[in-house]
């Protein structure tokens, strides 16, 4: 997939879901702390990592994304007890549609970050980053097809 | 739709680092022609009165605010479109202090991605719609479940600010686990003497008005949620009208019958037992072998005994706003401590046992005798038995050690000569006043220490001549059922889970249904007790007299016609808001217990439920005004 030519003028771009509790409240920390990370990341608020539907990330890709970032509590420290639980059977499952369709497993990531891991967001945002400028840039843009959202949709029982 | 952009440049801050013109340019070219104004310090009193001011004059539909973090201030913004007559939930704000101003060295790359976030948020707004807080009518009565120092401690706090409690308790008497106690740690004081001043109040106290205390009762059924749960209790008969009754003892005294812990059928629970009140267990009682025996009845001076309930239970439905749960914890099994080798000798005692024979009120009237009747010349106390170890329990019980240790100075002041050895793994006496007692036993030197590993090495031990355990301390015996029927999650050891172990400890996972003391985790009294004020605050705190009940509207709402009703939302919810229409085969959410997490908004495979204020619709148009 990667395309050397381009790669050092390229920047990808990165959605991010954080849960508000830990992960978004870790991208503040890093933010107090004012060391500067790379601009690529948007940030979307979600309530938990729960909430995190396969749709929201294959609609990423589908508009151009080059990777996502979903960003939980830790294990165990969930605000509703087991969304992450949840997110990461839902991002384990998203992985194997997504390799059917060429696209990288680095392109989707998910990563536990605490209300104190400002250090740690940084650097996964940063190794997030220099990862995907290695990847280059997603070369065809999921295809906006009713078939593969229905797919997403009935993502199997996650009790 | 008319849409308000507002950037505030927090000082320099921001407003250093994002080039504000270039961002003013581009928004310009956002469909619908947005508005946008800088307003400095947008947060700070000024600052929130400009921001009002405009809002007033411009009365945009939807507003963004592109300022620090939503968890600091979001709250604020919401407070003051409330204040300019617009929806609070119109809001949708952007974090460009913490996540761009801060963390991006280059002001045209800060500048690039305050746009795509403006973006972002921009087409989000526009999707949100007006929320309302809706509001319900409570009860404000509570239930407290158990009458231990931390149920009591509940209720009296409750009952001094005028609620009315119910307490709950199934055994005849109230106190809980300390009235069996002698000397307790940390100062050897004795329990019972310690909690009456507390169970008096329970019982003639200023505010006992105000609490129904129901003996031998139960807890059988639970429905409803907070604020309105309606709740069925049963209870035995007594037997003995608690008014009536002057405590002669007499009933006691001409029944001929014996319960199995050697009282009359119909007795005091003890001789310190409060109320002071006999019952009549009925399965001692001769009347349930078939004979006619009412000697008790008529020879009650009284007549406060009436057998005319005999083998009826009775069943009170009772409606409550929160419901306080104190039962208590439990004692590992000491049966099942095998290996530990003590054939040696035949008087091991549990903890329980041994607190009972210590007893001044106890079978042997506070002597400690073996079950040979001479007094032991030796004795080992096991700490940690059950607790530390992977193979029973894992974790330290946290209470043992310190009674243990006072134990030690029961036993040395009634046999002084006698040699007591402590087995322990770990030894742990937490608190400003719990080492005292056993500094003093090391100063003087006549009680032994000694750390073991395995419980098993303890079979190489010493002959002694009896043996005390100190069982790891579990969950009560009632945890399971109790818990199941108001369907509140239990941990993974099986104590009641608290909503947040640091937090949120006396709160449950089911809002208005509260966990206190040890039922919760092993703890000592002044914990427990502490326990029992805190859920009372928490009560107060919630459900106010006179007050409706404010439902948050960020919750998730079930579109019936969509539900193909296979239930997965019901499972997936944490906080069991999810109630499924068996009639009708379909979902609904229970907008007052939902907490607005999204798991079932995103776990439902027909996408029949919303999820007010954060829709699947509004956070695609999120990601697709970020990519454009
Ligand atoms: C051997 C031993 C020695 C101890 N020594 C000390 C000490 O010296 N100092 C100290 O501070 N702490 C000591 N503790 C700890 C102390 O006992 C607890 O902290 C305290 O009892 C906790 O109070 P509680 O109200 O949570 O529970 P409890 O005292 O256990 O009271 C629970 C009450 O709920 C009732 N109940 C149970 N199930 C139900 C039901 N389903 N429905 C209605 N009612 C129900 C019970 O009958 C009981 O009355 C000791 C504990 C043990 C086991
Ligand atoms: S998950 Fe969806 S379809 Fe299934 S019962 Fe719940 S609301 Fe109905
Ligand atoms: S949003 Fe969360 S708390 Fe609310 S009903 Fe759905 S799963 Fe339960
Ligand atoms: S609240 Fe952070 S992952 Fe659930």
């Amino acid at each position: 997939m990667s395309d050397d030519s381009s790669n050092a003028l390229f920047e990808p771009k990165i959605i991010g879901f954080l849960c508000i509790w830990c992960a978004y409240a870790g991208a503040d920390k890093a933010g107090s702390s004012q060391e500067p990370y790379p601009p690529n990341l948007q940030i979307i608020r979600v309530t938990c990592s729960g909430r995190v539907d396969p749709q929201f990330v294959l609609s990423c890709f589908q508009n151009g994304a080059d990777g996502v970032m979903i960003m939980a509590c830790h294990p165990g420290d969930c605000h509703y007890k087991e969304g992450n639980c949840r997110a990461l059977q839902r991002q384990r499952m998203l992985l194997r549609i997504l390799r059917q369709f060429g696209i990288e497993e680095q392109r989707c990531r998910l990563e536990y970050i605490s209300a104190n891991e400002g250090g740690k967001f940084r650097e996964v945002v940063t190794d997030t980053v220099e990862n995907l400028k290695k990847l280059g840039k997603l070369r065809h843009a999921l295809p906006l097809d009713p078939v593969l959202s229905a797919a997403a949709g009935n993502h199997p029982a996650s009790p | 739709m008319k849409i308000g952009i507002y950037l505030c440049g927090c000082g320099s801050m921001i407003s250093e680092k994002i080039c504000f013109e270039d961002v003013r340019e581009a928004v310009g070219s956002f469909p619908d022609q947005p508005y946008l104004t800088v307003v400095d310090f947008i947060c700070s009193g000024e600052g929130r009165t400009a921001f009002i001011e405009e809002l007033k004059r411009e009365r945009p539909e939807r507003v963004v605010v592109a300022a620090c973090s939503p968890r600091d201030h979001e709250a604020t913004f919401r407070h003051c479109l409330s204040e300019a007559g617009i929806n609070p939930y119109l809001l949708q704000m952007v974090n460009i202090r913490e996540q761009i101003a801060w963390v991006t060295s280059s002001r045209k790359e800060a500048t690039q991605k305050t746009i795509g976030m403006l973006r972002g948020a921009f087409y989000r707004v526009r999707l949100q719609v007006p929320l309302d807080v809706m509001t319900l009518e409570v009860c404000t009565d509570v239930l407290v479940i158990g009458a231990g120092p931390a149920g009591i401690k509940s209720a009296l706090t409750l009952a001094e600010a005028g609620r009315r409690v119910t307490l709950v308790e199934r055994t005849p008497s109230i106190g809980g686990l300390p009235m069996l106690f002698e000397e307790t740690f940390p100062n050897l004081e004795c329990s019972a003497c310690m909690l009456e001043p507390a169970m008096m109040d329970v019982l003639h106290g200023e505010h006992s008005k105000q609490i129904e205390l129901l003996t031998l009762a139960e807890v059988v059924e639970v429905k409803g949620s907070y604020g309105n749960f309606q709740v069925t209790v049963r209870q035995q008969a007594r037997h003995v009208s608690q008014s009536g009754c002057i405590s002669c003892g007499q009933c006691a005294a001409v029944c001929p019958a014996l319960r199995s812990d050697g009282r009359k059928a119909i007795d005091f629970a003890s001789d310190v037992s409060l109320p002071h009140v006999p019952f009549l267990d009925e399965k001692a009682c001769l009347r349930s072998k078939g004979e006619s025996c009412q000697i008790c009845q008529d020879s009650c001076p009284a007549g406060a005994v009436a057998l005319g309930q005999f083998g009826l239970t009775q069943s009170l439905e009772l409606q409550f706003g929160a419901i306080v749960v104190a039962i208590g914890a439990g004692l590992y099994d000491a049966a099942r401590l095998n290996g530990l080798g003590i054939a040696t000798s035949s008087d091991v005692y549990d903890a329980l046992q041994f607190q009972q024979m210590l007893s001044l009120i106890g079978p042997s009237a506070g002597e400690i005798v073996s079950k040979g009747g001479q007094a032991p010349a030796s004795i080992a106390i096991v700490h940690c038995a059950g607790s530390l170890d992977q193979e029973h329990i894992a974790y330290c019980s946290g209470i043992c050690c310190r009674y243990a240790i006072a134990f030690s100075h029961q036993i040395l002041t009634r046999l002084p000569d006698c040699r007591i050895t402590h087995y322990h793994r770990e030894l742990v006496t937490p608190g400003k006043h719990s080492s005292e007692l056993l500094n003093k036993l090391k100063e003087e030197g006549r009680v032994e220490f000694r750390r073991y590993e395995n419980i098993r090495e303890l079979a190489l031990m010493p002959a002694v001549e009896m043996v005390v355990l100190c069982n790891a301390v579990v969950p009560s015996d009632a945890a399971g059922q109790l818990a199941a029927l108001m369907d509140v999650p239990l941990d993974g050891d099986g104590f009641f889970q608290e909503l947040h172990g640091q937090l949120d400890a006396c709160q449950s996972f089911v809002k208005g249904i509260y966990p206190v003391g040890a039922c919760r985790e092993p703890m000592d009294i002044p914990t427990a007790v502490n326990e029992g004020t805190a859920a009372a605050a928490l009560v107060l705190a919630g459900l106010r007299p006179g007050r409706k009940l404010e439902i948050e509207p960020v919750h998730a709402e079930v579109e019936a016609d969509r539900c193909s009703g296979c239930r997965l939302c019901v499972t997936v919810c944490p906080y069991r808001a999810i109630a499924f229409d068996d009639e009708n085969k379909k979902a609904m959410v229970n907008a007052l217990l939902c907490r607005g997490c999204g798991a079932c908004v995103s776990a439902c495979p027909a996408a029949a439920i919303r999820g007010h204020g954060y829709s699947d619709h509004q956070i695609m148009a999120e990601i697709r005004g970020l990519l454009k």
